[in-house]
């Protein structure tokens, strides 16, 4: 249904009002095109003046699209600037608008009706179309679309030498630094009328948080929340970046009543390979959702051995660097400390995690078991009391016993 | 401090409760105390008759006299007494001569706050940090060292006792020192929360309790006077300076700071992760300590404490166990976490040393400075490559380096403001030159033959 009050002034300000504070929050085009489609019941694709996708927003049962640009083709808008889009086999409206900023063309605003009725609601789209154009000629007018496409170039995996990519960025005005950390994040739960402004919000929060570190943090929007790709040419900022994103849930929770957050956090990667990041985030933050039960930010890290599980297919090498990635902290230990950390470990889970049975099989005091265990679960980082942890360190372990070093 | 029993938790008597107290107890004198930029304790005494006037704050002290205070015709200061630090000395009841003391603030003869005036710049450090530190308290581990006196009372550095720690040994007298020692503070109304043997052979420590800031500066320099006041009655000498002997440890002072009320659980959350507060805190502090060690560690000696040896901490890191880092977070007790700064020493000037803790802290928790991750293991096993990349640096290794930090810091120097900043480097140059410009027994005993 369509919202029957958007057609009368009232509604039309309150529309506008809408569009106003998403802009003003930082919502961006996204935010903007999912605000008219709740308004409208209809999906909206927003493409730039080069046909690149730059939101979709909305839903609906019909069918539509990747592009307007082979149905605009020719097409002679009718006076007002609108033109209709003639979609075989759907009975609804379809609608686009060219989005200008001035007289120059800066994209199309397209609208895919469920109900119909969109004639009567030309005002509430060329409001739209008014706020969308300024965000694109914002992007538009200065470097930042150069920019941004460079990053989306390097995401895209479309350099194939690291050079070639400095060389880019640096002729884009871009200072790569040696080493990135991605953040995935996206809000839970968003019901449509708030949808856009808490975008906005969750945007401005993690950057807050994220800003901590140094460098320019890039912003990607991706599927339904964004990805932060921080500077992090130190393990020390990879470091920080990691808790700086896993406290952005309660500043979340803080600043805005209801904003859930469920995010992932990549591990460090080189620039060229930032692609490898970006994908570790997205990958913990969907772990987080399913196994964690959502409204935090796990970093890749601290996941163990989910992220092999869900890429399925793990090649022997992968398994390998993982079991050795786990294990690696301890082994280091027992060698500088001649201690039997691992040893421990894995008779400890020999005989069904008994600290009696264990102590007596190692000829030490069950005191000792316990000093070792703790010790274990500092060095290692995994907490013994959990059954995530746990599960890692066995598949660790079991990796480490079928594939001798 | 006879109003409560708790540390610092101080409700300041009335001047009438004053007044009552000292004819009570029959106080005739009256220590008016204060320090000067270099820490030193100093005091005027006035007889009892007197201590109405100097409850008015009109007792005046000549400033031009009192290193890094005032020159020429501005001389004449005076002293307003905190009423919260009201105390009679203990070792002095029952005797003829009761002596009390009041810790005070200086003044401008105009009244004003003095702005060289160590107190008065912890006060407006406080002041400044008020918006995001309402609710640090501190506490402090105080390592000293009881030496016997010789014949014609001059103090040693040889020490009949041979234990370490915890060790207990009745027939010890520093034992029996410290026991005196720790029942004075706590009859001051300082709130002890233990007192034992320290490592080394007669090296002692003494903890106190969590309390207001400013409490908490006060109790350091209660702690210097009374420990040297009650070991002289028992034919020992306490000092705190930094490293008396070169074989055995250091003696430093540990601030543990924390950021909730006991209950509030706001330091850690249910996870027993460190709140944000907690991290941005230690965020600060680990920034700063290149700089805030020249105000913490202020003397020459202090920088050969600060050496690989005795769990002594001699680079920007932080850990949850190992007991050289710089900031160590030990396991939450009473469901309050506390954030341990390891790298001070009792030759500090108290009000000083707290106020640039207290600005590192600030600024980290108003920037959001991390920490990175806590170190696991000794800190003195850092090769060069895992500092780099966890941008760990080295503290000062001299007092002169440590100036030269301090200078390029401007937190730090802010929280000093101008007028003890340059007074503390000028005095402190002045010191490191003397220093360097003299001829140690060491280097007769590596060169004199040699060369």
């Amino acid at each position: 249904m369509i919202d029957e009050t958007l057609t009368s002034p009232d509604a039309l300000v309150a529309f506008a009002e809408g569009l106003a504070k998403i802009a003003s929050s930082g919502g961006g085009a996204k935010a903007l095109a999912t605000h008219l489609a709740g308004a409208l019941n209809a999906a909206v694709l927003v493409e730039d003046g080069e046909w690149r996708h730059v939101a979709l927003a909305g839903s609906g049962t019909r069918s539509m699209p990747p592009s307007i640009r082979d149905l605009v083709a020719g097409a002679l808008p009718n006076p007002d600037g609108f033109v209709r889009l003639e979609l075989p086999g759907e009975p609804h409206d379809a609608l686009a608008l060219r989005i200008r900023g001035g007289d120059a063309p800066l994209g199309w605003l397209s609208i895919f009706s469920n109900g119909g009725g969109l004639a009567s609601r030309q005002g509430a789209i060329r409001l739209a179309a008014a706020a969308i154009a300024v965000e694109l000629s914002r992007d538009a007018g200065g470097g930042k679309n150069r920019r941004k496409s460079f990053w989306d170039r390097l995401l895209s995996r479309s350099y194939d030498d690291p050079i070639e990519a400095k060389d880019d960025a640096s002729s884009r005005g871009i200072a790569l630094a040696t080493g990135y950390v991605a953040v995935a994040l996206e809000a839970e739960g968003l019901e449509e009328p708030s949808a856009a402004a808490k975008f906005g919000d969750l945007r401005r929060i993690a950057l807050e948080t994220l800003r901590a570190g140094s460098g320019e943090i890039v912003v990607l929007e991706r599927g339904g929340g964004f990805v932060f790709l921080c500077p992090a040419p130190l393990e020390v900022d990879a470091q920080n970046v990691r808790t700086a994103a896993t406290l952005i849930p309660r500043a979340a929770t803080k600043a805005h009543f209801g904003l859930k957050v469920v995010g992932g956090v990549g591990r460090s990667a080189t620039a060229i390979e930032a692609y490898k990041t970006v994908d570790e985030a997205r990958e913990s933050m969907f772990i987080a959702r399913r196994l964690f039960g959502g409204s935090r930010v796990m970093p890749y890290d601290d996941l163990g051995i989910y992220p092999l599980l869900l890429r399925g297919g793990a090649t022997s090498e992968e398994l390998r660097a993982f079991g050795q990635r786990v294990l690696a902290p301890l082994r280091a230990y027992d060698e500088k400390h001649q201690t039997e950390l691992v040893r421990t470990l894995r008779l400890y889970f020999d005989v069904g995690q008994n600290v009696k049975t264990a102590a007596a099989e190692l000829s030490v005091h069950r005191h000792t078991v316990f000093y070792r265990l703790r010790q274990i679960a500092e060095i290692s980082g995994y907490d013994l009391d959990s059954a995530h942890d746990q599960l890692t360190l066995r598949t660790a372990m079991a990796i480490d016993a079928l594939n001798p070093r | 401090m006879h109003s409560t029993h708790v540390n610092g938790e101080r409700k300041a008597p009335s001047k009438r409760d004053i007044l009552r107290i000292a004819k009570e107890r029959e106080v005739r004198y009256v220590r008016l105390s204060f320090v000067d930029i270099l820490g030193i304790g100093k005091n005027v005494t006035i007889p009892v008759g007197e201590l109405e006037s100097a409850l008015e704050g009109k007792v005046t002290f000549d400033g031009g006299s009192i290193d890094g205070f005032v020159r020429g015709e501005e001389a004449d200061m005076m002293l307003l007494p905190d009423l919260a630090t009201f105390a009679v000395y203990p070792w002095t009841a029952g005797s003829e001569n009761v002596e009390a003391r009041l810790i005070c603030d200086i003044a401008t003869p105009d009244g004003e706050p003095f702005e060289g005036c160590p107190r008065t710049t912890l006060r407006r450090a406080l002041e400044d940090a008020g918006d995001v530190m309402a609710a640090v308290r501190a506490g402090l581990e105080i390592e000293f060292y009881l030496f016997d006196l010789d014949a014609d009372g001059a103090p040693t550095v040889r020490t009949s006792d041979v234990g370490s720690y915890f060790d207990s040994d009745e027939s010890d007298r520093g034992e029996a020192a410290r026991l005196d020692i720790a029942k004075s503070l706590e009859a001051m109304g300082l709130s002890v929360a233990s007192a034992h043997h320290e490592h080394g052979a007669g090296q002692h420590e003494v903890d106190l309790n969590e309390g207001p800031l400013l409490a908490t500066a006060d109790a350091l320099l209660t702690t210097r006077t009374v420990a040297k006041h009650v070991a002289a009655r028992h034919r020992l000498h306490a000092t705190f300076m930094p490293k008396p002997l070169e074989t055995c440890a250091g003696s430093g002072v540990h601030v543990y700071f924390t950021t909730s009320a006991p209950g509030d659980g706001a330091a850690a959350d249910e996870a027993g992760e460190l709140t944000e507060e907690t991290l941005f805190a230690i965020g600060g502090l680990l920034e700063h300590a290149p700089a805030f060690t020249a105000v913490c560690n202020p003397t020459v000696n202090s920088y050969k404490r600060l050496v690989a040896a005795w769990d002594a901490p001699i680079y920007t890191a932080w850990s949850y166990r190992s007991a050289n880092a710089l900031v160590r977070v030990p396991s939450p007790q009473g469901g309050v976490q506390r954030i341990e700064v390891r790298s001070a020493d009792a030759s500090c000037n108290p009000y000083l040393a707290m106020a640039v803790l207290v600005a590192s802290i600030a600024h980290g928790m108003r920037h959001h400075l991390l920490p990175g991750d806590p170190l696991l293991g000794s800190t003195y096993d850092l090769n060069d490559r895992e500092r780099d990349s966890r941008r760990i640096r080295m503290l000062p290794k001299s007092l002169r380096q440590a100036l030269a930090e301090l200078d390029t810091d401007v937190v730090v120097r802010g929280a000093l403001g101008d007028h003890v900043y340059h007074a503390f480097r000028d005095a402190k140059l002045e010191e490191y030159e003397r220093y360097r410009r003299a001829v140690h027994p060491w280097e007769r005993e590596a060169y004199l033959r040699v060369y």
